[in-house]
C-alpha cells in the first residue's frame, strides 16, 4: 500500500491557482456550512458540489481513492452504529432485545455520515491543490507568527523522513531477530521500545543539528522579515471568495432569519 | 562480461532471476542471478542507487523479490520470517543509531541472542565473545548512546556477531570511522572470515575492496554488470568508470605501467611494489 503523506500534487487547475488564503477561508466556510445544513438532501447537494470540485482538481484516481477509502469506511461505521445508540422516533423498523432501529434514526445516521463526508472531502480539496509551503505562507500572512509558521513547515517537511527512519529502525531490529508478531499483547507492545527509543533519539539529533544549521544561516538575525514570493489577491480570487461567502450566507440567513428548514 | 568464480564451500544463498520494484514503481533489481558460498569475502559495489542495499536486504528477507526467488540455506525467503533468517544472515545497518536502544553496551549485544530464545549461559558466552572480538569489554557497562560514533558502530557490529550468523553483511560500515578504525574493523572481519563466516561488504572504498575481498560484484541500475575474482575485477577500467567506480591508486599506477610489463592484476600497494621490483630486476 502506498502512503501519501503529502497529498498535494502539482497541477494548474483554477483550484491550484487560487490564493491559498482564499482556499483556507473557503474551506472553513464550507465546513461551517455543513453544520448549518440539516437535511440529508441539502447535505447531499453540498457533498455533490464538493465532489465536483474534487473532480476539477484533477487529483489522480489513486490519490483520491487513497483519501476517500478512510472517509467511506468511517461513513459506513456511522450509518451502522447510529441507529443502535439512538432509539428515538417511530416507526420502529426492527427490534432485537434492547436494540431498537427506527426510521428517523436511520435517516439521522445517514445525514451525519454525509456531513462527515462533506467535512473530510472539503479539506482534501485544500490538501490536494495547495503545496505545504503555500499553506504555511498563507497562515503567516493571516497573522500566524513566523516562528510558528516555520516550525509547522519544518514538521511537515520532516514527517516523511521521520517515517523513513522509523521503517529503517524497524528493519534493523527485525534483522536482530525481533519478531513483532510473537507473544501476548504486553510482550508485543514492549517490543516497540526497541523502535521507539532509537526513533526519539534520531528525532532529537535531527532537531539539534537543524537548529545549528538554521543559526549558521543567520536565522533570527533580523526581526523584520521580507519575502521573496508575495501573495497577491487577483480578481479571480475575489470572485471565488464572494461565491463561497454567498453559498454560506444565504442558507445561514434563510435558516435563522426566515426559519426555512434546510 | 560475467565470470562466475569457482569458489569454495557449500552454497549458502542463491538469487534466481530476481526482479524487485519498490511500491512507487522504481525498478531496483533487474534479473539478478548469483550464488553466495560459504567462506567467501564479497564486495558489493556500484554507484549510489545502483541497488546494493536492496540486494542485501533480500538475503535476510527484509525485502522479498517481486519475481524470481531468493533461496537461503534451502528455503525460499518469501516463506520465511526475517526473525528466522536472522539466524543465518546478520545485517549491520548503515546507521548504528537506528538500532541502539538499551542502557548498557552488554544489554545491546545480548539483544539478538535473547530474541533467539537461547539459554542464559549461551547468551552470556556469545555476548562475552562478541564484546571481546570488537574490543568492547572495557565499555560494556557504558550507555551506548553516550559513546563516539566509532564505538557505536563497533557495538552494532558486536550485536550482530553475538547472533553468530553464517553470513555478515556490512552496509557502508566506514562512515564516520577514521582510517585506523576502518583498518582494524577489516582486520576483525578478515579473522571472522578465516573462521568460516561469509562476509558481504557494501562500500564505496575501492582500496578496501581491493585489499579485503576475494570477489567483487558490481551493480549498475539494478543489474549485475560484473561478478569476478577481485584480482581480475579491476582490469576493465572503462567498464568500471561506466559504473561510477574508480580503482584504487595502486591499481591505476599498475595500469599506466602496463606497457613496461607491469601486471595490473595486483590488489595492494605491497603487491604493486613487489611487481615493480620484479620488472626493474628483469630490466637490469
Amino acid at each position: 500500500m502506498t502512503i501519501f503523506i503529502d497529498l498535494y500534487s502539482e497541477g494548474n487547475t483554477f483550484l491550484h491557482r487560487l490564493d491559498p488564503r482564499v482556499k483556507i477561508i473557503s474551506v472553513l466556510l464550507l465546513s461551517l456550512l455543513a453544520f448549518v445544513l440539516s437535511t440529508v438532501y441539502s447535505l447531499a447537494a453540498l457533498l455533490a458540489f464538493i465532489f465536483l470540485l474534487l473532480f476539477l482538481s484533477r487529483a489522480s484516481m489513486g490519490r483520491t481513492w487513497f483519501a476517500l477509502r478512510f472517509v467511506l469506511r468511517f461513513m459506513a461505521l456511522i450509518v451502522i452504529l447510529w441507529p443502535i445508540f439512538d432509539p428515538a422516533g417511530t416507526p420502529v423498523w426492527a427490534e432485537l432485545g434492547p436494540v431498537k432501529v427506527t426510521e428517523p434514526a436511520v435517516w439521522r445516521g445517514i445525514t451525519s455520515a454525509v456531513r462527515v463526508g462533506c467535512l473530510a472531502c472539503v479539506w482534501y480539496i485544500l490538501m490536494f491543490t495547495t503545496a505545504q509551503r503555500d499553506l504555511v505562507r498563507a497562515l503567516v500572512r493571516m497573522g500566524l507568527r513566523f516562528d510558528y509558521g516555520l516550525t509547522l513547515a519544518i514538521s511537515l517537511r520532516f514527517f516523511p523522513s521521520f517515517m523513513a527512519t522509523i521503517s529503517s529502525i524497524t528493519d534493523a531490529q527485525k534483522a536482530r531477530g525481533l519478531d513483532f508478531n510473537r507473544g501476548g499483547l504486553i510482550k508485543r507492545s514492549k517490543k516497540h521500545v526497541a523502535v521507539l527509543v532509537p526513533a526519539v533519539v534520531a528525532a532529537l539529533r535531527t532537531a539539534d543539528s537543524l537548529s545549528l544549521a538554521l543559526q549558521s544561516r543567520a536565522y533570527g538575525a533580523r526581526t523584520d522579515r521580507t519575502y521573496m514570493r508575495q501573495l497577491k489577491m487577483r480578481t479571480f480570487d475575489y470572485v471565488a471568495l464572494t461565491i463561497v461567502t454567498m453559498l454560506f450566507i444565504v442558507p445561514l440567513t434563510a435558516k435563522y432569519l426566515f426559519l426555512v428548514h434546510f | 562480461m560475467t565470470v562466475v568464480p569457482s569458489t569454495h564451500g557449500e552454497r549458502l544463498a542463491a538469487f534466481e532471476n530476481v526482479n524487485f520494484s519498490y511500491e512507487d514503481g522504481t525498478e531496483a533489481l533487474r534479473g539478478i542471478t548469483l550464488d553466495i558460498r560459504k567462506g567467501e569475502q564479497i564486495a558489493l559495489v556500484g554507484g549510489n542507487g545502483s541497488g546494493k542495499t536492496t540486494l542485501a536486504k533480500h538475503l535476510n528477507g527484509l525485502l522479498k523479490p517481486t519475481t524470481g526467488r531468493v533461496i537461503v540455506k534451502g528455503s525460499d525467503t518469501r516463506k520465511e520470517q526475517v526473525a528466522n533468517l536472522a539466524r543465518i544472515v546478520g545485517y549491520v545497518f548503515q546507521n548504528p543509531d537506528h538500532q541502539l536502544f538499551c542502557s548498557t553496551v552488554a544489554e545491546e549485544v545480548r539483544f539478538g541472542p535473547m530474541n533467539f530464545g537461547l539459554a542464559e549461559p549461551e547468551v552470556e558466552r556469545r555476548t562475552e565473545r562478541a564484546l571481546e572480538i570488537m574490543t568492547l569489554e572495557r565499555l560494556k557497562a557504558e550507555a551506548p548512546l553516550s559513546l563516539s560514533l566509532g564505538d557505536r558502530r563497533r557495538i552494532s557490529i558486536a550485536s550482530v556477531i553475538a547472533m553468530a550468523p553464517e553470513v555478515i553483511i556490512l552496509d557502508e560500515p566506514f562512515t564516520g570511522l577514521d582510517a585506523g578504525e576502518a583498518e582494524s574493523l577489516m582486520d576483525v572481519m578478515r579473522e571472522m572470515n578465516r573462521q568460516g563466516t561469509t562476509i558481504i561488504l557494501i562500500t564505496h572504498d575501492m582500496r578496501v575492496v581491493a585489499e579485503h575481498s576475494d570477489r567483487v560484484i558490481v551493480l549498475s541500475h539494478g543489474r549485475k554488470v560484473f561478478d569476478s575474482k577481485t584480482r581480475t575485477a579491476f582490469s576493465d577500467l572503462k567498464l568500471l568508470r561506466e559504473c561510477g567506480l574508480i580503482p584504487p591508486p595502486a591499481i591505476q599506477v599498475a595500469h599506466h605501467l602496463r606497457e613496461y610489463g607491469v601486471s595490473p592484476e595486483i590488489t595492494t600497494v605491497e603487491e604493486l611494489a613487489d611487481e615493480l621490483a620484479r620488472v626493474l630486476r628483469e630490466q637490469q
